[in-house]
């Protein structure tokens, strides 16, 4: 019995000594196994009247209520001569007030209760967003409804957005990073509506009646996907909002067709002059589509060339290995519908533009040409799986992914199969798609900085920029009126 | 053994409960033996935990000379120790070695003489610097520490440094927090920073980053005119000369004065059981030996005495601004000060004690491209300034107020763009900011207005509470500075504030003598 217990408690401080052992490296930690299985849209979807689609989901920790309606409307759709009727609209959606009320009476309101109501068009989507405490719920609602079905964009609201948006006009050309995703967007894609810009008259020339057109033609049940996350009873929120609807007559609309087709811009050096001290540097050409089946394989090999930051090899070359610069990387950027951007990207002193440059292509070229270390593939690959239940952290984020995941065309299992997407990624598969999605040959590289440092470089890598291909000096338009100076 | 574990949770069930519009802010403390605290805030859910580890260091312990030290440190946590990113330590550091005293003789020739130094000889130093960091290179394993956390799902993974604290951030699994305590442990005990000159190199660039954005330079030259004498007087990212001249001695001395266990907290937020935290922080975080005490900073901001006024031109907006100090945080004053900036300026002031400040960070955030629409709204709310200034008088297209109570100053400061297009200058917003204040120094404000910034500031304490990185952040810095149970004074004295308050600070503290006036006129194409 002695010898029993004896053996027991020796078992027991064995077990606990080991459960308390301090691991010397990381190599000795050992992780407890942890499933994890996401949440399934279609359980939270809901077909409300109408037409009206939505992702609810009853959260109980805060007594907070947030709710958004996605239109499917957006910058995108509009023709060059009203460029900027985004921007209005998002000015003056709240502000210019409902039939029945000012814009300042509601921003007041909603101020008062210490909640916030948000509108802002983008490229494809309009959103408008309420955050209000629970018990301010009905209200919230009644004034987010008011907003999204009866917006009356009046003439004094209207004009103060004017000023305002041509004033800030004024600045366009001076933040650096700005410019340089502005004209190299404008290289890539040429003359498209995804380039246009909006101009002081194109701003000016939008009227009330404009605006009313445009809400009239898209916002409707059908073509809205409405999320709402927080403190309310599921069922008794579904009737509220179906109370509001059920009068809102829907339309048919026919959306504006896009060529996916773009003139190939002639490869080489693309300059805008600025006297900054650096120069800021997109290099490369455009992308894919987000819904591509190459798509996860293109993650995990941009992952290792520049999208893994410091476990990439553009940052440890360029940064941290030469210590050239603090922001560097690569980025394949989506946009729905239409093939995205690939970028290489740097902001260095002029004196090394060209010598950071050449570490990004050297990049390009070693990713095509041998396969990558097994360890950066590990690494890669166990990020993705590893960090993967951190898109569903909260309830808001939860629902707003979930309507994400319906407006751009994706499959409901998208997140079920993520993991499974990402794991039979391989070596041979990542240079596969490094030689498929980059092209050495075709590099536009736009450099947005001071000509004549930037041109003369430096000891590691001595000008001209044309070492680099033909060099474009770019003039920027004036962005008031769209002209270019001669 | 088993005495020990109950004692262990017997500390751990000092819990603490406070309510705050009926909303708990429920954190779990545990002091280590050597002063470190370890704060936790489980929230069952996703199986992922917010892990930051804040310091009590920031610009504002650094001196003339090594501005900026305190950034260039966080950099320096991430270039190994003497276990991480090392193939073979004791080859490494002899090299190291060799690479510091060899900066240090290029250092005195090159800034210890009025000439900049012998060029000739400067060439063949920085020859054989170059050779050494090449000979280094084969022993150093890149970002190895960055690796394993990525490798391990972690996210949000960063740094940044403030005028007050400095934060190291990752989010990882549920099952992998011990791999946290492990590093940072590991980097606390035993940091050893490896390619200390071309972190300095990248971290220029990021100083250049800052003087590129149009504006940069005279706000940097408004807040050091605000501060003559207190050590906010500088930028967290320091002068360019400091940058260039500090040296890893300096660096050294930093890290051995500051990071020390008695000067830090560490914060975890997120699915975990608190007791396995606690037990496992004693294994890591416990063998780091105490530090001695931590002086705090000497040089308050003395009275001003005098108005200031800057005037500037260059690529910016034309914009004005007026600055008033005001008390520091936790101040009796401090209250009433930031309701007044939530009445006067609407989207600004209110709530402000999760508001992590100015920062810097190790990376950048990703730049978001292609996007339309977004970066031209706002310019609104419903703030007073803004509905006299903006919409009755159509004077600005935009007008604020914001009250900023730091750990040992504070600033309450009007922000106001004129329309151009009706000519209206700067200094014609000026009066108009004055007469509002003149006449709130008699009125006061509305009851009204009092509550709406009442409501505000409970609505954003309890949003605050739902964001997993924001709250370990507001609690952990809070934490540092007056215990993390502030947060929940602060926000009781917003509730209290009458009208007399107002009136009473707006008469005490806005007077020219204590402020500065800063106007930027726009240069190029008017």
């Amino acid at each position: 019995m002695k010898k029993t217990l004896t053996t027991l408690l020796a078992i027991v401080f064995l077990c606990v000594s080991l459960g308390l052992a301090q691991a010397q490296k990381p190599s000795d930690l050992k992780f407890a196994p942890l499933k994890y299985d996401p949440p399934d849209p279609r359980a939270f979807r809901t077909q409300l009247a109408n037409g009206l689609r939505a992702y609810i989901e009853e959260d109980h920790n805060l007594p907070l209520i947030n709710v958004a309606a996605m239109v499917n409307f957006g910058g995108l759709y509009l023709p060059k001569d009203k460029q900027g009727l985004d921007n209005v609209m998002s000015g003056t959606m709240i502000r210019g007030g409902t039939k029945t009320k000012e814009g300042t009476a509601i921003e007041e309101r909603i101020d008062f209760l210490g909640g916030s109501l948000g509108f802002n068009v983008g490229d494809r989507t309009a959103t408008l967003s309420l955050s209000v405490l629970s018990k301010d719920l009905d209200e919230g609602l009644g004034l987010f409804f008011d907003v999204l079905m009866n917006p009356e964009f009046r003439e004094g609201p209207l004009n103060l957005t004017r000023v305002r948006l041509v004033q800030q006009l004024r600045q366009a050309n001076e933040q650096p990073s700005a410019v340089l995703s502005r004209e190299y967007e404008k290289v890539l894609y040429g003359e498209s509506p995804l380039t246009w810009q909006p101009t002081r008259k194109t701003f000016e020339s939008i009227t009330s009646a404009d605006l009313k057109a445009v809400h009239a033609q898209y916002f409707f049940p059908k073509n809205i996907i409405m999320t709402a996350a927080g403190d309310f009873a599921k069922a008794d929120l579904i009737a509220k909002i179906n109370k509001y609807v059920a009068n809102w007559q829907n339309k048919s609309v026919k959306f504006p067709v896009f060529s996916k087709q773009f003139p190939q811009p002639e490869p080489g050096v693309y300059f805008i002059q600025m006297p900054i001290n650096q120069g800021y540097i997109n290099v490369g050409h455009l992308g894919l589509e987000e819904t591509n089946p190459d798509y996860f394989a293109v993650q995990v090999m941009n992952f290792i060339l520049g999208g893994g930051s410091f476990s990439s090899r553009i940052t440890m070359k360029v940064r941290s290995d030469e210590g050239l610069s603090y922001n560097q990387g690569s980025r394949f950027s989506y946009r729905w519908g239409f093939p995205g951007t690939f970028s290489g990207y740097v902001q260095t002193k002029s004196s090394t533009v060209g010598y950071a440059i050449s570490l990004i292509e050297n990049e390009f070229n070693r990713i095509r040409r041998e396969p990558v270390a097994d360890a950066e593939m590990d690494t890669a690959i166990n990020y993705y799986l590893e960090s993967f239940p951190g898109s569903f952290e909260t309830a808001q984020s939860r629902m707003s992914t979930f309507a994400n995941l319906e407006i751009n065309g994706r499959p409901m299992d998208y997140y079920k199969t993520y993991r499974d997407k990402i794991k039979v990624v391989t070596k041979a598969k990542v240079q596969e798609v490094a030689n498929k999605y980059i092209h050495p040959d075709k590099l536009v590289v736009m450099i947005v900085g001071d000509w004549e440092p930037c041109n003369k470089g430096g000891d590691q890598w001595p000008g001209p920029l044309d070492k680099l291909g033909k060099v474009h000096r770019i003039a920027l338009a004036d962005p008031l009126t769209g002209e270019i100076k001669k | 053994m088993k005495r020990s574990l109950i004692f262990l949770f017997t500390l751990l069930a000092f819990v603490s409960f406070v309510a705050a519009a009926e909303i708990k802010l429920d954190v779990k403390e545990h002091v280590l033996p050597n002063g470190m605290k370890i704060l936790m805030i489980p929230k069952p859910g996703v199986p992922r935990v917010v892990c930051h580890i804040y310091f009590k260091v920031g610009s504002i312990n650094e001196k003339p000379g090594i501005t900026g030290l305190a950034h260039i440190h966080e950099h320096m946590m991430f270039k190994g120790t003497k276990m991480m990113g090392v193939t073979d330590y004791a080859k490494d550091a002899e090299i190291d070695r060799k690479i510091d005293e060899l900066m240090d003789k290029i250092y005195r020739e090159k800034y210890w003489t009025a000439d900049g130094g012998d060029k000739a000889k400067l060439a063949q130093w920085q020859k054989e610097f170059d050779d050494l960091v090449k000979s280094e290179k084969p022993y150093i394993i890149k970002d190895e520490m960055w690796n394993l956390y990525m490798k391990n799902g972690g996210t949000a993974l960063n740094a940044s440094t403030g005028n007050e604290n400095t934060g190291y951030y990752v989010t990882l699994p549920a099952n992998k927090i011990e791999l946290q305590m492990l590093l940072e442990s590991d980097r606390m005990l035993n940091a050893y920073f490896r390619e200390f000159y071309s972190e300095k190199d990248v971290i220029m660039e990021e100083r250049r980053l800052s003087e590129n954005r149009p504006g940069y330079f005279f706000s940097e030259q408004v807040n050091a005119a605000f501060y003559a004498a207190s050590p906010y007087h500088w930028d967290v990212i320091g002068w360019m000369d400091d940058l260039r001249k500090v040296t890893k001695a300096d660096l050294i001395e930093f890290h051995t004065k500051y990071y020390v266990p008695n000067n830090c907290v560490a914060i975890y937020v997120g699915d975990f059981d608190p007791q396995n935290i606690v037990q496992t922080a004693e294994k890591y975080f416990g063998r780091i030996p105490k530090g001695p005490d931590v002086e705090p900073i000497r040089t308050y901001e003395p009275p001003q005495y005098s108005e200031k006024r800057l005037y500037g031109e260059g690529p910016a907006a034309t914009s004005l601004q007026m600055m008033f100090h005001a008390p520091q945080a936790g101040h009796p004053d401090a209250a009433p000060l930031s309701v007044l900036a939530s009445i006067l300026g609407g989207g600004g002031g209110g709530f402000r004690g999760f508001e992590p400040g100015d920062l810097t960070s190790l990376t950048a955030p990703p730049i978001i491209r292609g996007q339309r629409g977004g970066g031209f709204g706002g310019g609104g709310g419903t703030g007073r300034l803004n509905k006299i200034l903006v919409q009755e008088k159509q004077l600005a297209v935009s007008a604020s107020a914001s009250s900023r109570a730091q750990w040992y100053v504070g600033a309450f400061q009007f922000s106001a763009t004129p329309r151009l297009d009706k000519n209206v200058q700067p200094e014609d917003l000026e009066k108009e900011i004055w007469a509002e204040v003149e006449k709130i120094k008699k009125e006061g404000v509305t009851p009204e207005e009092i509550q709406k910034a009442k409501n505000r500031s409970e609505a954003m304490f309890i949003r605050s509470l739902g964001s997993t990185s924001g709250l370990a952040g507001s609690v952990g810095r809070a934490e540092l500075n007056r215990g993390w149970r502030s947060i929940l004074t602060d926000y009781e004295n917003l509730t209290k504030v009458t009208n007399d308050d107002i009136k009473r600070v707006t008469v005490k503290y806005f007077v020219k003598d204590n402020s500065l006036t800063a106007i930027y006129k726009r240069k190029m194409g008017q």
